[in-house]
């Protein structure tokens, strides 16, 4: 009789937790793909030569390397944001399957110079976009 | 003739598509991080079954046509897209070069181009496409 209150509603922190964690990522996941979607979607009427790179979600996966650049350089106790922003918005934003779709595309289509072309400026292109997105992290932090 | 689809339900399906890819890879990464000797191999996995799921549905895609539209923006644009990462690969293999470990860094550059372009040309031979 005594604790009732308390065994009334047997809710399950690791379900609240879950939950939590899921509004985080889908709230990241949503505006991130959709940006991605957009960006496809303009650099397909306005850019006609560098077709390979847009295909590739190339613009899009730039911009993702450089947030999650600045996202690595946080203190690790920022746990919430790095779900909302890094699994989330930049996970979703960027994209690694249609970057091998583009490359497969451009080897069976008989141009492995252009294939070739997409996967050394993305490889250079996001590792030098970390680099910088973690350095101007650094540099900002509030200690 | 192709039915022109508005952008407001398109956007709807691939934010459709977006929650539970991302979340997946968020819980499939998390989980299998124990048993891995690091992150970044997760990541791989991931990275390498969305590349053989979206060849497969844009080979079925092209054998298809028009109709499968809604299929590909759902599941390729939406659910594929979100579940597979560019940027987390290269946050990794940023991580993996700055603990200066060379050898592993190529292997996982090298690993993920050659597996993800495996996968997806299995992916495409099995749909039809190409």
């Amino acid at each position: 009789m005594s604790n009732k209150s308390s065994e009334q509603r047997p809710h399950s922190p690791k379900l609240q937790e879950e939950l939590s964690q899921l509004g985080l990522v889908a709230a990241g996941a949503i505006p991130g793909a959709l940006l991605r979607w957009h960006v496809e979607q303009t650099g397909e009427q306005v850019i006609g030569g560098l077709r390979g790179l847009v295909g590739a979600d190339f613009l899009a996966n730039m911009i993702g390397c450089l947030l999650i650049g600045m996202l690595v350089a946080q203190p690790p106790r920022r746990a919430r944001l790095y779900l909302w922003a890094a699994i989330g918005f930049c996970g979703s934003l960027t994209t690694f399957s249609s970057w091998m779709l583009e490359l497969a595309r451009a080897v069976d289509g008989g141009h492995p110079s252009k294939a070739l072309a997409v996967l050394v400026l993305s490889l250079l292109g996001g590792l030098l976009l970390v680099v910088l997105g973690y350095g101007l992290a650094c540099r900002f932090r509030r200690e | 003739m192709s039915q022109v689809l508005p952008p407001a339900s398109a956007a709807f399906l691939v934010a459709l598509g977006a929650v539970p890819g991302a979340w997946l890879r968020y819980r499939v990464v998390d989980h299998f991080e124990p048993m891995l000797p690091r992150k970044h191999w997760g990541t791989f996995g991931v990275n390498v079954i969305a590349c053989f799921a979206l060849g497969l549905l844009v080979g079925l895609e092209e054998s298809c046509g028009e109709a499968a539209k809604r299929v590909l923006l759902i599941l390729g644009t939406g659910f594929l897209g979100s579940f597979s990462t560019f940027s987390t690969f290269i946050a990794e293999l940023h991580a993996v070069l700055r603990q200066r470990l060379w050898l592993e860094a190529l292997v996982l550059v090298l690993g993920s181009v050659a597996g993800g372009l495996l996968a997806m040309k299995a992916g495409l031979a099995l749909g039809g496409g190409v």
